[in-house]
């Protein structure tokens, strides 16, 4: 300790409020956080209840009578369908190739990467367009498809084919990052101790991703269940054969049956607050487990 | 012997990790296998796990040819050097993962596996732990859970990989010690990497000292230390000086004839030549070649910079010598040395 102390702090200065050096005005904040939902009000929380006001507006007789009616229930089947496929295709897909960018070091890994997230890039349109041009009746391999009596353009196979395409990304996005960082220490650390790969995979793997896979597995779903572009283009629009939801909404409004149009929609929008709801309880979940699972 | 290790080379694209490599671990034994980063170390050891194939050479573990077999049927227990433990297992549940991933014929029973978990636990003296995950433990902790584990599947060789890296000094110098009292009661034959001599010198029965793929010297810990086989180990075991000399006749010249000393190893002409700190004696001399440029005291030790006709040196001795002496920075001092090591320049 130095002997002088006649040193003190000097009295006269004000000293400021204790805060953050990143913490701006109140007015600034309120303004900011205020701005930020208007918007979400106005941009999305108003459309939502527009489409539920709009599909009730003759009351809940009608609403349900567009919902039962056969055309509906063969779009809302058939959505069904594209996603029971197309799900757990890309599942699988997404899985695999997470698994091998995040576990193995090849030549052309990046151009994976970049192919992977290529239908994000791409406009859903020129996805279905991929497809027609590839099996439709003039396309790449359409004479061949013909002679042996297949089907696919305009058809369940093109409606799951470019569903696919479209949600291709999003398990293997989710996936890449969280199993890159994970490394493979543990999956060496089981094959040390005497586990099989199987075991290794269902053991060690699986739990480590469980989150994020069902993550990526539900906004895939909410995607598939959605998607428009790309199935308009292979769907051909067939009246309770090839219509999905997106489409059998297009169809009614353009036909002036709005109630019938927004209470299928009301369907999908409903699809789309129960995915950000199980989304946002996976997420405080799954970034919990996540904080806890860091060494 | 436990583990033969013949020719094994390794290279990674362009990059030589292992350059035909022959060792031999001794039943029993705690190996270190020291070196700097890059040297090979970690890869031989990952050879001998099965986690990683040699492009050419041979491996015996126990008298069999191991190469061809897989990691799960080499029967080793190995460390990670950041534990690797399954973060969505409770620490239980770690140790007791190579019991019961085994086929079923020669899986135990579950109340086999639980006594033999609840043994191993209390080995490692993390009983009251049992339940909880690998985050929720300190590094030391997490680093006993990792050996558990590997002794779970009773090995007949245990590989550690940096196995005190990740931890802090203080801990580190207990679970050194403590490994070394596990060691010596169950005696299972040992392999540990590092690049801290301290660790390898305290802790092993022997060192192999490892330097760009390729084996600079095997012997117990005093060997290494007090006989370094060649200039590499010298400058990477212990703190050294190390100058430019000319040797006549076994004597070496030094900073253009300010000190001359005795060596040993037969070299003539142009040399580089290597002393201990502790090896420089230094004595106040009031017309002496050299001057005292620091003195920088370390909890009991005390290190003596000196300026010996431009050549910077360093001695060491303890403090009670220093006051001793009675020298301070800026003295005129006389340097002596005993004996040194030299290598032909």
């Amino acid at each position: 300790m130095p002997a002088d102390t006649s040193i003190s702090a000097p009295a006269s200065i004000p000293v400021p409020p204790a805060q953050s050096a990143l913490t701006e005005p109140a007015w600034v904040r309120a303004a900011l956080i205020g701005g930020a939902l208007l918007f979400l009000a106005l941009f999305l929380l108003l459309p939502l209840v527009a489409v539920f006001v709009e599909a009730l507006r003759r009351g809940f007789d009608a609403y349900w009578t567009a919902l039962i009616e056969p055309d509906a229930v063969a779009a809302i089947k058939l959505t069904l369908i594209v996603a029971a496929i197309a799900v757990p295709a890309n599942l699988l897909f997404g899985v695999a190739a997470s698994w091998c960018v995040a576990k193995f070091d090849f030549r052309g890994k990046n151009l994976l990467i970049t192919l992977i997230d290529l239908p994000f890039s791409v406009s859903p349109v020129i996805s279905g367009l991929i497809y027609v041009l590839l099996f439709g009746m003039n396309g790449l391999f359409g004479s061949y498809l013909r002679d042996m009596g297949v089907q696919i353009i305009f058809a369940v196979p093109g409606l799951v084919l470019a569903t696919v395409f479209v949600t291709f990304p999003f398990v293997a996005r989710e996936l890449i990052p969280l199993m890159q960082e994970q490394g493979s220490d543990e999956e060496e650390a089981a094959l040390v101790l005497g586990a099989s790969g199987w075991q290794t995979f269902w053991r060690v793997t699986l739990p480590n991703i469980k989150w994020a896979l069902l993550y990526g597995v539900l906004l895939c779903n909410a995607r598939a269940m959605g998607e428009f572009g790309a199935v308009s283009v292979v769907s051909g629009h067939i009246r309770g054969e090839t219509n999905t939801m997106p489409l059998h909404v297009e169809i009614l409004y353009n036909e002036y049956n709005f109630v019938a149009a927004f209470a299928v929609a009301s369907l999908l929008a409903m699809l789309a607050l129960v995915t950000l709801v199980v989304k946002t309880a996976l997420e405080w979940r799954f970034g919990d487990e996540l904080a806890a699972a860091r060494h | 012997m436990a583990i033969q290790v013949s020719g094994i080379t390794k290279r990674f694209n362009d990059f030589t990790a292992l350059d035909s490599i022959d060792l031999e671990v001794r039943s029993g034994e705690l190996l270190a296998l020291l070196g700097p980063s890059g040297s090979g170390k970690t890869t031989l050891l990952r050879i001998m796990a099965g986690l990683e194939s040699p492009d050419a050479g041979g491996l015996l573990l126990n008298g069999e040819e191991a190469l061809g077999l897989k990691p799960r049927d080499r029967q080793v227990g190995f460390v990670f050097q950041h534990y690797a433990l399954f973060r969505h297992m409770t620490v239980f549940e770690n140790v007791a993962f190579g019991l019961k991933v085994r086929p079923r014929g020669q899986r135990l029973g579950s109340a086999q596996i639980r006594q033999r978990v609840t043994e191993l636990l209390e080995l490692v003296q993390l009983s009251p732990f049992a339940g909880r995950y690998p985050a929720q433990l300190s590094g030391g902790q997490r680093q006993r859970v990792a050996l558990a584990r590997a002794l779970a599947i009773e090995p007949k060789v245990l590989l550690l990989d940096e196995p005190f890296g990740a931890l802090d000094a203080k801990v580190r110098k207990e679970l050194r010690r403590w490994l070394r009292k596990l060691h010596d009661d169950i005696h299972i034959t040992s392999v540990f990497v590092t690049h801290d001599q301290e660790e390898a010198l305290e802790l092993a029965d022997r060192v192999v000292v490892m330097n760009q793929g390729r084996i600079e010297q095997i012997g117990t810990p005093a060997e290494v230390y007090d006989h370094p086989a060649s200039a590499f180990v010298y400058e990477f075991l212990g703190q050294v000086n190390r100058f430019d000399c000319t040797v006549e006749g076994g004597v070496a010249h030094v900073g253009g004839g300010a000190l001359t000393i005795p060596t040993e190893g037969g070299v003539q002409g142009p040399a580089v030549a290597y002393v201990r700190p502790h090896d420089l004696g230094v004595t106040p001399a009031t017309a002496g070649p050299g001057r005292i440029s620091g003195i920088h005291v370390v909890g009991p030790d005390a290190r003596i910079e000196i300026d010996l006709a431009g050549l910077a040196l360093e001695a060491e001795m303890d403090r009670e010598r220093l006051a001793t002496l009675g020298i301070v920075a800026g003295d005129r001092c006389a340097v002596h040395i005993d004996r040194a090591r030299v290598f032909a320049r």
